[in-house]
């Protein structure tokens, strides 16, 4: 056999030797011990075991679903989370209105102290004191109205 | 959709071998146990509707990744980081020959005696702790290439690389094997 021809054949061989060393674990994975085999068809009844549970939750909720349907109740059940996420929003809307109506609150009430005391001064007589506070005299002064 | 019937025969043809492509990957059979099982249980709860000429591609897909999971949570790097020697150079060709040792397993394998069957025995043993001594990546690829029979394409798929990817990591393994082999005294 040439060195070209070696070449050539060279995937062809791997691969001929591949599939007979692989083909060769077959035997040794045939004699498993039997606690591992038996643990292997325990792990296999389990999964079987879990798709016919996933089956069945399948079936389930095709029959609830088509339940709801016959009873006129669909539109409930199908809003009911959207009401539900809209409902966990009701409270700080609350809570915003509530804080908004005390700081009205509490404006209008500052505003009235203000005008008391304001109407409480002007009404007051002038103290003769005064006209001795350059600050007061400086106000006469610069009073615009005649 | 694969029936209960298709399920359970699919598992129970593919059981034995996905639980030695996971011993060889982490060394251990409780661990190899549960990684099996956990990939059984995945199978069947997230694609038993699909037809069953898809599961053995899925299943191997999942078992690979729950393998890689495993590896992940048990933090081996070193098992990891031993894919790093895909990376070697591969021997030149002509360093030794794959037709004589094609033929030299093919001998020892066939034998028919007493005393065969005993050298046969030792050399399934041999080809056994060799496949376990490769690289990850290459003993992936040479698995499910050669004893899942996979075509590249789907091999490439189960292990997430490159059709190229995998006909290097199978040729290395078959030449790895090979010299190994020969190194232990089978010829022709």
């Amino acid at each position: 056999m040439t060195t070209s021809s070696r070449s050539t054949d060279r995937p062809a061989l791997e691969a001929r030797l591949g599939l007979r060393l692989a083909g060769s674990l077959n035997a040794t994975t045939a004699s498993l011990p039997p606690d591992v085999a038996e643990r292997l068809r325990f792990a296999r009844e389990q999964a079987l075991a879990r798709a016919r549970d996933v089956q069945r939750a399948a079936c389930a909720g095709d029959r609830t679903t088509v339940g709801i349907s016959a009873s006129g109740a669909l539109l409930l059940g199908g809003f009911r989370p959207w009401l539900q996420r809209a409902a966990a929003f009701l409270p700080l809307l609350l809570l915003l209105a509530g804080l908004m109506l005390i700081r009205q609150w509490q404006v209008r009430e500052q505003v009235l102290a203000a005008a008391d005391i304001d109407s409480l001064l002007l009404a007051d007589t002038l103290p003769p004191t005064a006209y001795s506070d350059p600050g007061f005299a400086e106000y006469l002064r610069s009073d615009p109205q005649p | 959709m694969a029936t209960d019937k298709e399920l359970s025969d699919f598992l129970k043809s593919v059981e034995k071998r996905a639980f030695k492509r996971t011993v060889y990957a982490v060394r251990s059979d409780d661990s190899a146990l549960d990684i099996v099982q956990d990939a059984m249980i995945k199978l069947a709860e997230k694609y038993a509707d699909r037809p069953a000429a898809e599961l053995p591609l899925i299943f191997q897909r999942i078992l690979s990744n729950a393998t890689m999971d495993w590896f992940r949570r048990e933090k081996v790097r070193n098992a990891l980081m031993s894919n790093m020697s895909d990376f070697d150079a591969a021997e030149p060709d002509g360093e030794f020959d794959l037709l004589e040792t094609l033929q030299a397993v093919e001998g020892s394998l066939g034998a028919e005696s007493a005393s065969d069957a005993l050298s046969r025995a030792q050399i399934l043993r041999l080809i056994d702790a060799q496949v376990a001594e490769l690289p990850g990546r290459q003993r992936e690829a040479f698995l499910l290439r050669y004893w899942e029979e996979f075509d590249v394409a789907e091999t490439a798929l189960v292990m997430g690389c490159s059709e190229g990817s995998v006909k290097t990591h199978c040729s290395r393994a078959v030449q790895a094997l090979a010299k190994a082999l020969r190194a232990k005294g089978i010829r022709p």
